[in-house]
């Protein structure tokens, strides 16, 4: 009885353990990769541990085209992005929790519609527009489209419906203005919501991939993630030292955040994803 | 005037995110039905009204119709194997302890990855000479693949990465349906001596099935927007065989101008996605009524 | 300070009818409860007052100003909610202090105002923790300090003490009383809890389906209910009614009341019936021992009726008379009106009832 536990726990831990590789090992491999010497790639079997660590090819990856460039587009793009979401949702969000008004529920419907419509259906006849008003290829073309957020106008209503309605009602016997309800009262109550959405439209924005491939045409524009993906394209044939130098470049962030933010940025994800 | 301004003001609020839906969300919409009756290229100023000319052209091309094989290969692989290990995960790991707080926090990690790492990550590991996969298959005796070089095996490779992928995001969505079920259940079940098995099946399964249905349809919606792994890892090669919608109308519009065309074959994806937001919203409209 | 006027107030929402047509005027400076069963649109009217919610026709004065059109922020009226409607994200401080802030009170003024009223309901001590950190009672402190700091004309209280457990309830209510006499200003307070109307109000006003049922002092309404309603809704356990027709016709000498009734503390149990007064035969049905005073249900031909004794042996028998004496006995018309005694039944009623 008691080896027969034993062993059922030893079992456990092993899988758990074997689990915990599946996931680790691409990521460590990708750190291991990223210090090697362009022969300690090309050996078969691979080396675990390279010779030399070799940090010059992260120089090598950042100076392989334009990456401050690139980082600072990301920058922009990801923070207008976070800045203009957070304008538009939370008044949007506000009306829909707060008001009645003529076609309130056509219009939110409207808004859940959106939800529902990828990057990837609509990129054709966005890509025509953008291009008749003569912004592809700029910052704006990339954080136009997102300035709103279907997804976190129904969070952010969800949560200004649940702040009791005598809380309003006092806030209008102290004489304060409907604006200065939703930002003394409504949007401090509503922080962690906010906080779980902005972390979810950052990561989200930091990461894509597809809307700025599309819509841009030179490194004036381009994301990080254009420009990495671009290392696949490099001369003289597939450098996966200096890919994956760059990708690290790309993950550690993410991987540092999620790190200390990781019940946060779970959270962000999961309640997302379930409500 | 004030009045006035009482009955405007829920308006101007939500005026500024309306205007962005509107504009690059619904109005597209429609504007890529109306290029999908025309035959247009981008540089030439007319737009030719061609009616189902487009649509009929995509029914006979064998292209399009391996990209839509593909998708939906690609889509029922990836979440009927990602759903079925995703439940076994959840309802092993679902535990509070550190040790598999950290098992779920490593499951999980890849899904705020870029997919453009995690495509050039696969690559590199699904490389035939010098990948880590082929060195693992070899050591337990295994016989190597040729992962994405080979018709044969890319999708299914494609298939594999967004598992690791997504697996975890949908293992904690399911801890997070398990653990709102309240656990007297559990304890009323253990009274009337029932056995683990049969309280997973008539406790845990029915009360777990509106996420894991959730989970399903959100599943196959992303899985139809598969792009960034295809484009950096196979380009739709090789011979097509990785090729899906989504790519198709990329391919289309972006590579060959074929505007009309790539708009018609967007047409039939927004169908599809159609059906799928439906029963998406039929299922919540029922969760609501569960609470 | 001002009195406030109801002139042919009538409240709808939707289609329903929640006040038919309302006159009253609530006295300047009194403390004047309004209290009601649940849906008597006792709340209705506060709000009508406090401006968070419109009149459907009608005019509402707070002193001569009328203040249909008045948002609820410019009315000179404060309100303490039921459940304090703090502001969870602000201290203690913060909260009293928004409202000041907003009427654009310069900060030193503030500071002043602040500090001399968390002075007066003892919270100096909190003035920089969080709601969710205080107390109930402590909360409620927060609440009538971010009320009495506006210096309001009419100060608005909703259910204030329902939250309270009923030790707390009991001292609030003393507090509040005391607070009302050293501001002098109108207090308008609601509640479903008669004892509370009782012993807080100058004035009670009690209303029923929209419609006030009667205004008086506490007193008054007790010994001189004005019909069926109110002689039922105030005092614990309510009047005895007995429907007159379950009564043998020989009991009256002259025109028969619909209804009669009387206090419960008014009966006097015996063994035996009482030849010059109403008698009725009875049986305890069950007995409450509440320290000073007990509560027997008794079972009677004309329905189970109520009495209470105070500081008298517990009676321990079965079948006994119970008898009230004619000044006692109130009638009712057939409208429910009632006709208090002594001009009521007076001697109208003969001996007793075998």
């Amino acid at each position: 009885m008691r080896i027969h536990q034993l062993f059922l726990k030893l079992l456990n831990v092993t899988s758990l353990v074997l689990i915990i590789l599946i996931f680790a090992t691409p990521f460590v491999w990708m750190a291991v990769t990223s210090v090697k010497s362009l022969s300690e790639t090309i050996t078969f079997p691979p080396v675990w541990i390279p010779e030399t660590i070799r940090f010059e090819n992260f120089t090598l990856a950042w100076e392989s085209g334009p990456f401050f460039r690139y980082l600072v587009n990301s920058l922009i793009v990801t923070f207008s992005i976070l800045i203009l979401q957070f304008l538009t949702i939370v008044p949007a969000a506000y009306a829909f929790a707060r008001y009645q008004f003529f076609a309130d529920r056509t219009l939110f419907a409207l808004t859940m519609i959106t939800l529902m419509i990828p990057t990837q259906l609509i990129f054709l006849p966005v890509y025509l527009q953008f291009s008749s008003w003569g912004i592809l290829d700029t910052h704006l073309a990339l954080i136009l489209p997102f300035a709103a957020n279907a997804f976190g106008i129904f969070m952010l209503r969800q949560s200004f419906k649940q702040v009791p309605e005598e809380l309003l009602e006092a806030a209008r016997l102290d004489q304060a203005s409907e604006w200065k309800i939703i930002y003394k009262i409504m949007v401090p109550m509503a922080k962690p919501t906010i906080i779980t959405l902005l972390l979810f439209s950052f990561i989200t924005h930091w990461n894509d991939y597809f809307w700025p491939l599309v819509m841009t045409t030179s490194d004036s524009s381009r994301t990080l993630p254009v420009g990495i993906a671009a290392l696949t394209n490099v001369e003289g044939g597939v450098a996966w030292h200096i890919m994956m130098a760059g990708n690290m470049i790309l993950v550690v962030p993410i991987l540092i955040m999620f790190f200390f933010a990781q019940r946060q940025i779970i959270r962000a994800f999961v309640y997302t994803g379930v409500k | 005037m004030n009045h006035l301004w009482m009955t405007l003001r829920p308006y101007t609020m939500i005026a500024p995110a309306l205007l962005v839906f509107l504009l690059f969300f619904i109005y597209p919409i429609g504007y890529m039905v109306y290029l999908s009756f025309h035959d247009w290229n981008f540089i030439s100023p007319d737009k030719n009204f061609v009616g189902m000319n487009n649509y009929r052209a995509l029914y006979d091309h064998p292209e399009f119709l391996q990209s839509v094989e593909n998708t939906v290969i690609f889509t029922l692989l990836s979440v009927v194997i990602t759903t079925v290990i995703a439940l076994l995960l959840a309802l092993w790991i679902n535990k509070p302890t550190k040790l598999y707080g950290f098992v779920q926090g490593a499951i999980f990690s890849p899904h705020i990855i870029s997919l453009v790492s995690i495509a050039m990550l696969w690559m590199w590991l699904m490389d035939p000479q010098y990948g880590l996969l082929n060195w693992l298959l070899e050591l337990f005796g295994l016989p190597q693949s040729e992962w994405l070089a080979s018709p044969d095996t890319a999708l299914y490779s494609l298939v594999i990465v967004a598992i690791w992928k997504s697996v975890g995001f949908n293992t904690l969505i399911l801890i997070a349906g398990l653990q709102s079920i309240p656990s007297y259940l559990y304890e009323a079940a253990e009274l009337d001596q029932s056995s683990t098995f049969t309280s997973f099946l008539k406790i845990t399964l029915p009360l777990i099935s509106p996420t894991l249905f959730f989970l399903v349809i959100i599943n196959v919606i992303s899985s139809f927007q598969v792009f960034e792994t295809i484009d950096i890892m196979t380009q739709g090669g090789p011979l097509n065989s990785t090729s899906t919608l989504v790519y198709f109308i990329y391919e289309y519009g972006f590579r060959f101008f074929q505007l009309g065309y790539a708009s018609a074959a967007g047409v039939v994806l927004l169908i599809v996605l159609s059906i799928f937001t439906v029963l998406y919203f039929l299922l919540v409209s029922r969760r609501v009524h569960y609470q | 300070m001002a009195k406030i006027t109801f002139h042919n107030i009538t409240k709808k929402f939707g289609d329903e009818t929640v006040i038919p047509t309302m006159n009253m005027e609530i006295k300047d400076g009194s403390f004047t409860v309004l209290v009601g069963p649940s849906g008597c649109g006792k709340s209705t009217t506060l709000r009508m007052i406090a401006g968070l919610e419109k009149q459907s026709s009608g005019d509402i004065f707070i002193g001569d100003r009328c203040v249909n059109d008045i948002s609820a922020g410019k009315r000179d009226v404060a309100m303490v909610f039921q459940n304090y409607a703090l502001y969870p994200t602000m201290t203690v401080w913060g909260n009293i202090e928004f409202g000041l802030k907003n009427r654009k009170i310069p900060k030193y003024e503030r500071k002043q105002l602040i500090e001399e009223i968390t002075e007066i309901v003892g919270l100096t001590p909190y003035l920089h923790k969080k709601p969710q950190k205080l107390s109930g009672g402590q909360r409620q402190r927060v609440a009538l300090a971010r009320a009495m700091v506006k210096k309001p004309e009419v100060f608005i209280l909703d259910e204030p003490l329902s939250n309270l457990d009923a030790k707390l309830r009991h001292q609030m209510r003393a507090e509040l009383v005391q607070l009302h006499q050293r501001l002098g200003t109108t207090f308008v307070y609601v509640t479903h809890d008669q004892v509370e109307a009782m012993s807080m109000a100058d004035e009670i006003v009690l209303l029923d389906k929209g419609e006030v049922q009667q205004i008086a002092a506490p007193l008054t309404m007790y010994d001189y209910p004005k019909n069926l309603f109110t002689a039922q809704f105030i005092g614990t356990p309510p009047m005895n009614i007995i429907d007159t027709t379950m009564l043998p016709a020989a009991t009256w000498k002259k025109s028969i009341p619909t209804k009669i009734g009387f206090r419960p503390e008014k009966i006097m149990l015996a063994a035996q019936p009482s030849r010059l007064h109403f008698s009725l035969p009875c049986t305890v049905l069950a007995r409450e021992t509440l320290g000073t005073e007990i509560i027997y249900q008794l079972d009677t031909f004309a329905g189970t009726l109520f009495a209470k004794t105070f500081q008298q042996p517990i009676i321990n028998s079965k079948n006994l008379y119970l008898t009230v004496k004619e000044e006692d006995i109130y009638s009712f018309k057939k409208n429910n009106s009632c006709i208090a005694p002594p001009k009521g039944v007076e001697r109208e009623i003969k001996g007793i009832v075998q």
